[in-house]
């Protein structure tokens, strides 16, 4: 098994009076792809925002317990959220491209990091991660046009495209495929296996069915506890939770 | 007399709800027949069908009684040998046997006179007796009408829908209506004074001094008269000193107003903005006029100390003073509109930026404000037209010499003052002066429109890169 790249340790969130997750244990391993999978409001969602730091947007959620990166705790008041940020890209379930050209969404992360001083280097940035999203070949000669024109699919690949740009090592996935059709939704898979090659990916997704097809390894989560981890094949054929059995099964959630 | 009739309509006609109502419940169970509507729909038809008739007819009769009456009277007077040499005169002689009726005429009354008055009195009983003989006829026959259609069981649903739909469009209507009304007045009383004055000299023209327009007769100007005249009417230093004033003012109110619009929408808590954005707003209801008096007792005095302390010349009335009130005045229209269409910007969008590790300012920057560009334009063009609309502050404060000048500290002038200046006092309405006022509200009218259809056209154009 490869390595472990993020650690969490008895992880506790709380919205207000509300405790949103209940001491969370999970390792996701490096180059990996880990599945996170449990009815609505089970806290998946809530974890991965954890590992960027993004709950620190909503005001009265609050984080105990540790979450480390390659053995760095980020779970941190004086850690600089904008490099966590760059080393931890997120995918959002709806598509959320800029108000701004193609060029400009992409080359938005690279120039707020300083990346790419020269139009040159910029103009390979954008290409780069194009690419690696499997947008290129669609969008190379409308570069200029804006990103919201583009179809449901091709923006969140943009948004992956994004998320790329700056060169993270982890990339959140919040239920990426949610908002698309079957074929957008299969492209996105594609890539995903493609991009496990560089990066370590964690996705939230409402689909057994992706989760058996992308991922390596699945974590199930209910009210708020992590409840069974393991590889991916082993949770859907052979479960050691009851629970876990009863949700891929359909028999609730 | 009017309003009673109006309110026992009404009263009469609300009563019938209750009427039809039960009525069909009645007829439903008495012939056991399912209704084609709800019961309280026979009602609203009742009640629509007994009042809009009589209300309409009441209208319609109360617009073509005087003038009706008058005709005869004045017709009557002249069988009886009262003489009047034009239409002026007949009126005269109109409004006197009225006045005479009325008890409130205190000149020599002669036979002729009392003679009309009597008859007058006899012609207003007849029709104000016959108008109510007729509302009640009008009534009876449409309630008697609406009764039969209940009776048999008609789709009164569709039929009170048709009819509320009807009273929609007509208010709509009236509205439209109105405006056109308005901007007809403005225009023929515009091409009135551009037939005395040539529009070229009104528009081109750089000195403006309407008072010298002493003629009796404008239509039989003559050509020495006109060379008198002619630079009069120069529109130039008015609209220079409006939008002279107007930048000042956006000068003042745009970066004030956007900053606090953004603090309010991305930085506040929730509490600091419940309290500070009510404080703001509270800025858009001060009246005008006490904005006025601030500029000219308070403001404008206090730019002249500082001025006449270094050394400057300050006109007490000055366009940076009433500039500078103007643009306080107009904070919260920018700050209340700009944080609006601030917060209704997606909070995806933020997140995807927070996501590549962008820092809030940076999303704020390069974001959330290219995404609101549309709506803080809108609101900006909205202030300006505000500002060259705005009249109290100007008239106290930015003075009344129509001075071409780009010095702050002069006095100066705007469309609206000037306005106010001319149609102030007793007029003569066939004098190029008044009617140079109708001009500068045409003039003013037109350029708040081309500058409400270039916003448009930009937000327009931006929602469609940014959609």
């Amino acid at each position: 098994m490869s390595d472990v790249k993020i650690k969490s340790n008895n992880l506790n969130v709380f919205y207000g009076d509300k405790q949103a997750l209940f001491d969370v244990n999970l390792d996701l391993n490096e180059k990996e792809v880990t599945a996170l999978i449990g009815p609505s409001g089970c806290g998946k969602s809530t974890f991965i925002r954890c590992i960027n730091r993004m709950n620190d947007v909503i005001d009265i959620c609050k984080v105990t317990g540790n979450i480390e990166i390659d053995g760095v705790e980020i779970n941190d008041e004086n850690l600089d959220v904008v490099s966590l940020r760059e080393r931890v890209g997120m995918v959002f379930q709806k598509p959320n491209p800029f108000p701004k050209s193609i060029y400009d969404n992409i080359s938005y992360g690279p120039k707020i990091h300083g990346k790419g001083e020269t139009k040159s280097e910029l103009d390979e940035i954008v290409e780069r991660s194009l690419k690696k999203a499997a947008l290129w070949e669609e969008v190379k000669d409308r570069l200029d046009e804006p990103g919201t024109g583009l179809s449901g699919g091709q923006q969140q690949r943009l948004c992956i495209a994004r998320a790329i740009s700056v060169n993270p090592e982890v990339i959140l996935m919040d239920e990426p495929c949610s908002a698309l059709d079957p074929i957008a939704t299969a492209k996105i898979e594609e890539l995903i296996d493609e991009l496990k090659k560089t990066y370590t990916i964690v996705i939230v997704t409402h689909s057994m069915a992706q989760a058996v097809r992308v991922s390596q390894k699945t974590g199930f989560f209910h009210l708020g506890k992590l409840i069974e981890v393991g590889k991916t094949e082993k949770i859907f054929k052979n479960p050691d939770n009851k629970m876990t059995q009863d949700y891929i099964t359909g028999r609730f959630g | 007399m009017n309003f009673v009739l109006i309110f026992l309509i009404v009263i009469f006609s609300s009563s019938l709800f209750f009427y039809g109502k039960s009525k069909t419940k009645s007829i439903s169970i008495e012939r056991n027949i399912k209704l084609n509507a709800l019961p309280k729909f026979y009602g609203y038809y009742l009640v629509l069908w007994s009042s809009i008739p009589a209300l309409v007819f009441l209208l319609v009769w109360s617009l073509f009684e005087p003038v009706i009456i008058k005709s005869i009277i004045i017709e009557t007077a002249a069988n009886q040998g009262a003489i009047f040499n034009d239409k002026n005169e007949a009126n005269l002689i109109y409004e006197k046997i009225k006045a005479i009726h009325l008890g409130t005429y205190f000149g020599d009354i002669d036979t002729i006179l009392k003679e009309s008055a009597i008859s007058y009195s006899k012609f207003l009983n007849i029709f104000t007796n016959s108008k109510i003989v007729l509302i009640f006829v009008t009534i009876i026959a449409s309630v008697i009408f609406s009764l039969k259609k209940i009776k048999n069981n008609n789709k009164a649903r569709e039929d009170v829908e048709k009819i509320l739909k009807g009273l929609l469009f007509v208010s709509s209507l009236i509205a439209i209506l109105t405006t056109l009304g308005i901007i007809f007045s403005l225009l023929f009383e515009s091409i009135k004074f551009f037939s005395v004055i040539n529009i070229f000299d009104y528009l081109f023209g750089t000195n403006w001094s309407p008072q010298r327009a002493f003629i009796r007769d404008a239509s039989a100007i003559t050509a020495a008269e006109y060379d008198e005249l002619r630079d009069a009417f120069g529109f130039v230093p008015l609209i220079a000193g409006t939008s002279f004033i107007a930048f000042i003012a956006m000068f003042v109110a745009v970066p004030i107003g956007l900053f606090s619009g953004i603090y309010m929408a991305e930085y506040a808590s929730s509490k600091i903005r419940r309290i500070s954005k009510p404080i703001i707003e509270i800025l858009a209801g001060i009246p005008t006029v006490v904005y006025g008096f601030f500029a000219a007792l308070t403001v404008g005095p206090f730019f002249r100390q500082i001025g006449e302390s270094i050394g400057l010349t300050v006109s007490s009335e000055s366009a940076l003073a009433a500039g500078l009130i103007m643009g306080i005045m107009i904070i919260p229209y920018i700050s209340s509109l700009s944080d609006d269409v601030i917060n209704s910007v997606p909070q995806s969008l933020r997140d995807g930026s927070y996501a590549v590790g962008a820092t809030k300012s940076e999303t704020i920057k390069q974001v959330v404000i290219p995404a609101a560009l549309p709506g803080i334009i809108g609101s900006v063009l909205l202030a300006v037209s505000r500002a060259i609309g705005e009249t109290m502050i100007v008239v106290m404060a930015a003075g009344l010499a129509a001075n071409l000048t780009i010095n702050p500290l002069e006095s100066t002038t705007t469309i609206t003052t000037q306005i106010v200046m001319i149609l102030v006092g007793d007029q003569e309405f066939d004098s190029p002066k008044t009617q140079s006022a109708f001009a500068l509200g045409l003039t003013l009218f037109v350029a708040t429109l081309i500058l409400n259809y270039i916003a448009q056209r930009a937000v327009k154009k931006y929602r469609e890169k940014y959609d």
